[in-house]
């Protein structure tokens, strides 16, 4: 099999899961959600009343037309109006998506930032005190849960030391008008230093690990060796030579990390008031918004599925031993 | 060959691990929560979904800016007192009387047990107290005499016509008048018979008696005419209490910060407002304007002439009676209270939370759900992971190219936002939280193992074993599933680690397993109530508790990886 | 208490015929209660747990069902698949007429997905009900409405739980003169135009955690969408802080008859876009709701059989029978648009955010809205009132939870909550000095419905010991912390006017309800379990 053959066999594939998904999760809400227009009652609503507002929804229609209707909308990109907002899906899933992925590519850059070369420092001491504490550290904080750590560093910072805004993503008054505009602004940074610390500190674990460990297994490669026996420095070898050839396991996973962020860590966002995708979809749910729930839903599963994908492509890039099976 | 193969796999792993230091420590801490886990119920000191209530014969002094709690007068409640002169007495439940003894209080022993209600002074000699199941009892020198009833009631207020006679009223709107001397009780008749509670009575400056009660009734009755009358105080709230100062000043109080007021024997009665809209109990007035009010979770609120204001008290107790003696003001209680948000103690080890509910059971009950969850999570995610893999990997053809690209439609779903959902679609239960944190998890496990078993499959034992005509099934478990061993144990360290946050988050979201208490719902609670900023014996616990489970499975599982990957092992 | 249950009980077993002897009795079915998620609202949650506990006491076989909302609601509501419902109706000012909340028990709205879930049936209620909303002289419908209450009452087709107080605060150091409403807490309209600084910010902020579905006047479904619509609409008539109809953009409601309306406009009155507002205005407004496919005021509007301009600012409304809280609710409720600008408009419910006119007449005017975030308004100094109003703007910002909400308000990022407090922060708000909590009583209530055509809550007696054995005082005193009140009748105490405190109380006792059972021929086999 050719490597291009390959490649669109795999986009193929990745078309077809999305499909997979989209199908299981629009009859999933639709059998397993209570219907949207419920909670209308307790605003006082009749049966007539609330019949009519079904019929606005389209959900007077038989299923299999509403998804054929979605199905083709979605091909389009057009995900319908949202229930509770009464507004186009798109603009609302990307809003939140953008709020999402800063937080999250923020602290994935500084995690790997930080954690690739520690984890290869921490390779060279192996054994030492400071390997046996920057492994701990780096497990501990990956095994306390974001919401107790986010819970504790507002307690601490936000509210006992008052030092950092609690919630939100900018103070009162706004004026931002675009995406942009409100992010590119030093309060907005000062906003998100703590959930971005709280997220990176999880984070950490992985890349300091990963690293740390193929630094290991390469070390015992006979090329390693090889330098060794000319002689070049230490230094030299631990950061062109082996760390060169490690890091192709952390890559791939900061590319899966990437792919998982679109479904953010939706505590994160309940603990911070983080206006994101993942809060959003917890809604949409809870008040059976089908629009924005399938739309929000498909957006992470596309953003997993691509990257994944790109993990695929890059290995058949770099690593010759994989075969085009 | 004395163990079978998959035996001896078994063993290997042990031995290495316990060959390291951190996961002996981390086998140590598990083997801890496992077995306070298993050993829950015996070893909290609580039942952790048990409101913890005390009752207590509370006695608070009006300080110079606080009411202040001051020396408990024994466990049972306090329920009225009364003072003439220097004399004062208190009673409360269970036949409870205190008699003032100096700065002290001595308690009296009465020929009753039961519930006392009201005390009362006579003008010149003698005092009544009443309570339930019919109690009237009389002061006689130095004893207590049980005045005979004419029927069964239960009864909440006593006022003194003259130095002969007394008014009692009762819970079902019973009016009776007692001559003190003779012990004989006449019945009055209530002018509404609906049997309505009457809580309280208090003799008027006319001479006439007004007792009040349940839906704002009063009653006024007066000795010259021997009549009841209804009275109009203009509220149709549960009353409780009134106090008529000499002057002819008075205050009744009521349900839901109910002030009634009065300014003189003329003045017509207003409804005040009131800074707390929670029961009061007591109240008390005088004629130069001073009057105070007292009530549940030790409300107390002080006139100044314009408005009621609110005082601070040390104490959250319900507050029944007022004991007003010149400047020593005493505020008296208290039936059961809840003992909420109370920081670690004696008897609550990690302190309560805000329903009084002890915490340490909750944190040691709370590890059974994570445990479960954790282990039964990874076991089932394992068990599919790794049949998937091996049979995929084994046969592979058509059969793989199915379980596979299902492996890869799953991968293609993020998991903390499909466990959020099947929740809610199906309605939190064990079963589905347990569903919810594997239902996905396996795809990872089903990868790992095929790919081993690709390369398994080509070695000569299987070759062996085929030609020999063993079976699909016993080639698959028998001969190359031993050897996935180390990677099916790995696989199980890391996905234990993963349900537990799984579930703890699940928990925190308020979609954890109903009415079942775990340490993210233990943390859930503590954020929806609003008082993790200040109890921290509420929110550190649970999160550490979690913390250290996970970190240990972590550390066991970093030794399995070395049983799992020899290139590691060499160099260690 | 004791003998008061038993002269209940014995009223009762004359009125009601008993059942023939039964010869082999069989176990009480055992019941659901389906109540929310702990996340939801932890006091329902808890009560059920409460009941469900003495419940079993009683020999009845009892589970606890904790169900998500929208679930929940569906279950009750829509498929009426339920045996005991923990649920609640909020108390927003239009149901202080005692119309909506009499209505609920309303036999002819027992069908599926109607008010009445339950099932009660009393023919001489439903009769009652039609006199009191055709009933224009107050005292004699007061009268009617109290004599239901006395009715239904011994039948207890539902148990009012509890009346949650409304616990909000406001920060002291910014803003003063914050008069908190029955039933709207501080969030109500007149919060903004009563507010008046003390620091150097002019805008005040409220917090909170829910945000409108959307501003469509045509469109909008939740409660938070007109609480905030209201602001920069007019209607013809507000409820003043102490509810009593004041005319707003009508200087006079006058009614000619009983069926007939006349409504003069207040003169000069603007758009924000600088058209004068006429009558032609209103008369479109009303004829526009009532031609759309939009359903919200359905139920106000049904009475009106026209409304035409009579003058440049004069309407009369035509009503087809008489109706006693039109004037209050219908005119207080529905907002005035400007003709010029939804007359263009066809399909308004399609509207998409960007394309919702914000055009109003109100005190204030629009601003912006981001989703999820922020929402903000400025003063109208060209409204008639604007000389009281002090602030020079609204802002409210949306929060994920009452959690974030509190942290804003204690770090002074907001100055008032819009929605109540937990019972875990009210300490904590009272115990500093910038916040001023207020507590507000509730006419809205907590309920537990019985479906009445479910055994065993279709016996009166059943149900009547069942009452008994719940201890609601207990609700109140510790899952509420004493912030609240145990309910009566569907009107609430507060609602003093409507409200009959002389009907049957169910106070907690256990003998009571071990009685009640027997007197209706029920009794326990040698485990415990009530059998009949």
């Amino acid at each position: 099999m050719s490597r291009r053959t390959y490649l669109i066999k795999r986009v193929f594939q990745a078309i077809l899961s999305l499909w997979i998904i989209a199908t299981i999760l629009f009859f999933l809400f639709r059998m397993g959600l209570p219907d949207p227009t419920a909670a209308l009652i307790t605003e006082g609503l009749n049966p007539e009343q609330r019949e009519a507002v079904r019929a606005q929804f389209g959900l007077d229609q038989p299923v299999w037309q509403q998804y054929f209707l979605f199905l083709s909308n979605a091909v389009q990109g057009e995900f319908g109006t949202s229930f509770s907002y009464r507004a186009p899906v798109a603009g609302i899933v990307w809003e939140r998506l953008a709020n999402t992925m800063i937080l999250m590519l923020a602290a994935i850059v500084l995690a790997y930032g930080i954690g690739v070369p520690l984890g290869a420092w921490l390779s060279w001491r192996r054994g030492s005190r400071v390997d046996t504490a920057g492994i701990f550290v780096g497990l501990m904080f990956r095994s306390a849960p974001m919401f107790w750590t986010g819970m504790i560093a507002i307690l601490i910072f936000g509210v006992t030391l008052s030092l950092m805004p609690t919630s939100g993503m900018r103070t009162l008054p706004y004026d931002a008008v675009g995406f942009w505009d409100k992010v590119l602004t030093l309060d907005f940074l000062w906003h998100a230093v703590l959930p971005v610390m709280i997220v990176a500190l999880y984070y950490l674990g992985s890349p300091l690990l990963i690293m740390r460990n193929t630094m290991l297994e390469v070390y015992g490669e006979d090329f390693i060796e090889m330098a060794r026996a000319k002689g070049l420095p230490e230094r030299d070898i631990l950061y062109k030579h082996a760390a060169r050839n490690a890091l192709l396991p952390v890559v791939t996973q900061l590319a899966v990390t990437i792919g998982l962020a679109a479904g953010g860590q939706v505590v994160v966002e309940v603990v911070f008031s983080w206006p994101g995708l993942g809060r959003e979809i917890l809604n949409a749910v809870r008040t059976s918004d089908f629009p924005l729930a399938q739309a929000s839903f498909l957006i992470m599963a596309a953003f997993v599925i691509t990257l994944n994908l790109f993990v695929d492509i890059l290995y058949t890039t770099l690593d010759p031993r994989v075969s085009f099976r | 060959m004395t163990m079978p193969p998959f035996l001896r796999a078994a063993a290997g792993p042990l031995k290495l691990m316990l060959q390291d230091r951190l996961a002996v420590i981390g086998l140590c801490v598990l083997g801890v929560i496992i077995a306070m886990a298993l050993l829950a119920p015996m070893i909290a000191t609580h039942d952790p979904r048990q409101i913890n209530e005390i009752e207590d014969g509370s006695v608070l002094v009006r300080g110079t800016d606080t009411w202040e709690l001051s020396e408990s007068l024994g466990p049972l409640a306090l329920n009225d007192a009364d003072h003439r002169g220097n004399e004062a007495l208190i009673v409360g439940r269970e036949g409870t009387v205190w008699e003032r003894d100096g700065d002290d209080w001595r308690r009296v022993q009465v020929p009753v047990a039961a519930d006392l209600h009201a005390v009362a002074f006579g003008p010149q000699a003698g005092a009544l107290i009443v309570g339930d199941s019919s109690t009237v009892l009389a002061q006689v020198g130095e004893g207590w005499r049980v005045i005979d009833p004419p029927r069964p009631a239960d009864l909440r207020g006593v006022a003194w016509i003259d130095p002969d006679s007394a008014l009692i009223v009762g819970a079902g709107e019973e009016i009776w008048r007692l001559d003190v001397a003779s012990g004989d009780i006449t019945e009055i008749d209530s002018p509404v018979g609906r049997g309505f509670a009457l809580a309280s009575v208090a003799r008027d400056t006319d001479g006439t008696l007004l007792a009040v009660g349940a839906r704002g009734l009063a009653v006024r009755y007066d000795p010259a005419t021997g009549a009841a009358t209804l009275d109009r105080l203009g509220s149709s709230r549960d009353l409780n209490h009134i106090h008529i100062a000499p002057g002819g000043a008075a205050l009744v109080v009521g349900e839901r910060g109910t002030l009634l007021r009065r300014d003189g024997p003329e003045a017509r009665w207003q409804t005040d407002t009131a800074p707390d809209t929670r029961a009061l109990r007591a109240g008390w007035i005088d004629d130069g304007g001073r009057a105070v009010a007292v009530g549940r979770n030790g409300i107390a609120m002080e006139w100044d002439g314009d408005a009621w204001q609110l005082a601070t008290t040390e104490s959250e107790r319900h507050l029944r009676a007022l004991l007003i003696e010149g400047d020593r003001w005493l505020a008296l209680g208290s039936d059961r209270f809840v003992t909420r948000l109370a920081p670690p103690s004696a008897e609550h080890w990690f302190g309560t939370d805000h329903l009084g509910r002890d915490l340490y059971s909750q944190n040691v009950h709370g590890s059974r759900i994570a445990l479960l969850v954790g282990f039964l999570g990874a076991t089932l995610v394992v068990l599919i992971g790794t049949n998937v893999g091996l049979i995929a990997g084994y046969y592979r053809g058509r059969t793989e190219a199915v379980l596979m690209r299902t492996v890869d439609v799953m991968y293609g779903i993020p998991f903390e936002p499909f466990a959020l959902i099947l929740v809610l679609l199906f309605q939190p239960s064990l079963l589905i939280v347990i569903l919810a944190v594997s239902l996905l998890t396996w795809r990872t496990v089903a990868r790992l193992i095929r790919s081993q078993v690709l390369s398994l499959r080509e070695r000569p034992f299987v070759k062996a074993a085929r030609v020999a005509g063993a079976s699909d099934l016993r080639i698959m478990y028998l001969h190359i599933f031993p050897n996935v061993m180390p990677l099916v144990f790995l696989e199980l360290a890391i996905i234990v680690g993963v349900s537990i946050i799984a579930e703890a988050t699940l928990s925190f979201l308020g979609l954890g397993p109903p009415h079942s208490i775990s340490w993210g719902g233990i943390l859930h609670d503590a954020r929806l109530s609003g008082a993790w900023r200040t109890a921290w014996w509420w929110n550190l616990p649970p999160g550490i508790f979690i913390m250290v489970t996970v970190l240990s499975v972590f550390f066991v599982s970093r030794s399995l990886e070395v049983v799992a990957n020899p290139r590691l092992r060499a160099r260690q | 208490m004791k003998t008061k249950a038993l002269r209940f009980g014995a009223a009762l077993a004359t009125v009601l015929p008993l059942s023939a002897p039964v010869l082999a009795q069989e176990r009480v079915p055992s019941v659901e209660i389906m109540t929310t998620t702990e996340a939801y609202d932890p006091i329902r949650y808890e009560g059920a747990f409460i009941v469900a506990e003495a419940w079993r006491e009683l020999g009845l076989d009892v589970t606890v069902s904790p169900l998500e909302f929208r679930t929940l609601l569906d279950r009750f509501y829509s498929e009426q698949d339920f045996d005991a419902v923990i649920l609640g109706w909020s108390g927003r000012v239009d149901r202080l007429d005692p119309q909506f909340f009499l209505g609920t028990l309303d036999g002819r709205q027992a069908g599926l997905g109607a008010n009445n879930p339950g099932g009660y049936q009393n023919p001489e209620y439903d009769e009652l009900y039609d006199a009191q909303s055709r009933e224009f002289d107050i005292e004699r419908r007061r009268d009617i409405v109290h004599e239901m209450q006395e009715l239904y009452m011994p039948d207890v087709p539902v148990v009012i739980l509890f009346h949650r107080d409304e616990v909000v605060a406001y920060n002291n150091t910014t803003f003063t003169n914050m008069n908190a409403m029955a039933g709207e807490g501080l969030y109500s309209e007149w919060v903004p135009m009563e507010a008046e600084p003390v620091g150097d910010r002019r805008t005040l902020r409220i917090g909170g955690p829910q945000e409108p579905d959307n501003v469509n006047p045509l469109a909008s479904t939740s409660v938070w969408g007109w609480k905030w619509m209201r602001l920069y609409y007019d209607r013809l008539v507000r409820l003043s802080p102490d509810v009593e109809p004041v005319p707003w953009a009508a200087e006079t409601v006058e009614a000619v008859d009983e069926v007939t309306i006349d409504v003069t406009l207040r003169e000069g009155m603007l758009w924000h876009d600088g058209e004068p507002m006429t009558a032609e205005d209103v008369a479109f407004t009303f004829d526009y709701y009532m031609a759309s496919e939009y359903s919200y005021f359905n139920s106000y509007l049904a009475p009106v059989a026209s409304v035409e301009a009579t003058g440049a600012l004069s309407v009369r409304f035509n009503l087809s029978e008489p109706s006693a809280p039109f004037a209050t609710i219908a005119l207080s409720q529905i907002p005035i648009l400007p003709k010029h600008i939804w007359e263009e408009i066809e399909n308004p419910g399609d509207l998409t955010p960007d394309q919702i006119p914000t055009v109003g007449s109100g005190p204030f005017v629009f601003d912006r809205y981001d989703r999820g975030e922020f929402m903000s308004l400025t003063t109208n100094r060209d409204h008639f009132h604007e000389g009281e109003i002090a602030v020079d703007g609204v802002e409210f910002v949306i929060y994920a939870d009452a959690e974030g909400v509190f942290t804003a308000l204690q770090t002074g990022q907001i100055d008032m909550t819009a929605w109540r407090m937990e019972p875990g922060q009210i300490p904590l708000a009272e115990g500093n000095d910038d916040l001023t909590v207020v507590s507000v009583p509730d006419f809205g209530y907590f309920h537990m419905t019985f479906n009445t055509r479910r055994a065993p809550f279709d016996d009166v007696a059943a149900r009547r010991a069942l009452t008994y054995a719940m201890d609601r005082g207990r609700m109140v005193n510790v899952l509420l912390d004493g912030r609240g009140e145990v309910g009566t009748t569907v009107i609430a105490p507060v609602n003093a006017f409507w409200h009959n405190p002389f009907v049957e109380r169910f106070d907690f006792d256990m003998d009571a309800a071990r009685q009640e059972l027997e007197n209706a021929g029920y009794s326990w086999d040698a485990e415990g379990r009530l059998v009949r």
